[in-house]
Formats: C-alpha cells, structure tokens, sequence
C-alpha cells in the first residue's frame, strides 16, 4: 500500500449502511470517450468494470449487491469526456460513499496500455447516485 | 503457441443484426460479464480465482443473427461451459425479451477458442 492510499484508508469516509428498501437500486458506467474506442472495445471494457464493481459490492455492501440482482441488475452506461473527468467523479463518489472501481486497459489493442478507461460507480442507490450522474449523457 | 494450457478467458458474443449503439451494447456484455462471473462463483470457484489473477480476459465477438447465437450456446453448454443468455428488458431500443448478447466463460481459453475461432471481434 502506498502512503496516499494508506492516508486515504484512515482518512475516506466509511461505507455508509443504505436502507435499500422499495429503493431503485443501479450501476452506472461511465467511459472515458476521449480515447475513441470501438464499440466491442467499449463493450469487453464495460464488461471488466462490472464484474469488478459486483465483487467489490459483494465484499462491501451485500445489501445493496442483493438488491441489485434482485432488481434484474440495472445498468446505464454514460460518456465520459476524458481521464482527468474520469477522476474527478472517483472523487465526488468517495466523498458521498459510493463505491467506484476503476479499469486501465492491458493495452493489447487499439490503445496505449495503462489507458483509464471505465469508471464503476455503485451498485448503490439511484437518488445517491444522480447527485453526481445526473450531468452525464448516455452512451 | 502463445496460450498455455491453463490459461482462461471469456467471450461476450453479441448480435450485429440488432445493431445495438455502443452503449446499449456495452450494457448487454456487462449484464452476460457479471451473470457469468455469477454462475462461476457458484460452481467455479478455483476458476474463477485463476481467471481473475491473470487479467480477467473478455474479448467481444460478433454473429450474424439469433440462430448463430443460439447454435453456439448449445455447444458451449455442451462443452459443459459457463453460458449465460442476455435477454434485454425492452426499456429502449428494442423489443422486451430480445436474446442480445451470449456469454461464454470463465473458462479454458482452449476449449472457448476452439468454439469461436471463426467469429470475428465486434
């Protein structure tokens, strides 16, 4: 653990228990569009951000994982202008206590290796979430 | 011979006839990524472990139409592989119940390979 992270561990404000009942629960995915990706790209890359955010979720908020599934597992996925967006968003999610995951490409194809290219934000509850969506335009 | 023989990966197969936009595409292959990630949760789980250590490979594939998608469900099944079927929910752009994306994995690449080596990325 580097020293940023390990200020942040002591410093990040814990997960915040939901009350998740009779609430509409969702993922939202937002891509980094400024890489000009195409659209399988997009996809396995989407992909790699929703199964990482569903285990994290499985580990830190099993409620909301449960009633996520359980509402057929809701998605949207948004435009991102670029990496620095990106981050800003990790940002104002850490501090409303939402859960985000971020993926950095391999590389292998079509763009430079280490690219951000898809922020996680949630499972979590819809009205926490569009404080900070709310902007976004879908894909 | 670059793929070892313990080496795993997963295919989201997805229909270019319904020509999906790109976010409604995206959606579909994370809705078969997570319900298969699922199932190997259950049933996989030393799999699923190797899987995600080594990178959690995806690629997305594309087929023609529904009966490609379906022919290679059958045999992946019968390869006694990790599938799940993507029916959307119809809030936009297609009808209810549409079979969109089928996913393949967390798997050996081999055996995947050895079923979709004729289709090309999406």
């Amino acid at each position: 653990m580097g020293l940023r992270s390990f200020i942040h561990s002591l410093t990040a404000p814990p997960f915040r228990h939901r009350n998740v009942i009779d609430q509409e629960v969702k993922m939202v995915l937002v891509v980094n569009t400024n890489l000009k990706m195409g659209k399988g790209k997009i996809a396995a890359q989407v992909g790699h951000a929703a199964v990482s955010s569903t285990l994290k979720c499985g580990k830190e908020a099993p409620d909301l994982l449960e009633s996520w599934l359980a509402s057929g597992q809701k998605k949207i996925c948004v435009k991102g202008i670029d990496a620095d967006n990106l981050l800003a968003l990790e940002k104002l999610a850490s501090s409303e206590g939402i859960l985000s995951t971020k993926i950095h490409d391999a590389g292998h194809t079509q763009i430079p290796s280490g690219s951000l290219t898809v922020l996680a934000l949630g499972p979590d509850i819809e009205s926490v979430l569009s404080k900070i969506t709310d902007d976004l335009k879908l894909l | 011979m670059s793929s070892s023989h313990n080496e795993t990966t997963m295919v989201l197969i997805a229909r270019k006839d319904l020509k999906l936009s790109a976010g409604k595409l995206a959606v579909q292959c994370a809705h078969a990524a997570t319900s298969c990630t699922l199932v190997a949760i259950k049933s996989e789980k030393r799999l699923l472990e190797r899987w995600k250590n080594s990178g959690a490979r995806k690629i997305c594939l594309q087929v023609e139409d529904l009966p490609s998608l379906q022919i290679l469900a059958g045999q992946a099944q019968s390869a006694n592989l990790i599938t799940h079927i993507v029916k959307d929910a119809g809030h936009t752009e297609i009808p209810a119940g549409t079979i969109t994306v089928l996913g393949i994995g967390p798997g050996p690449r081999r055996s995947i390979d050895a079923l979709v080596q004729d289709l090309k990325p999406y």
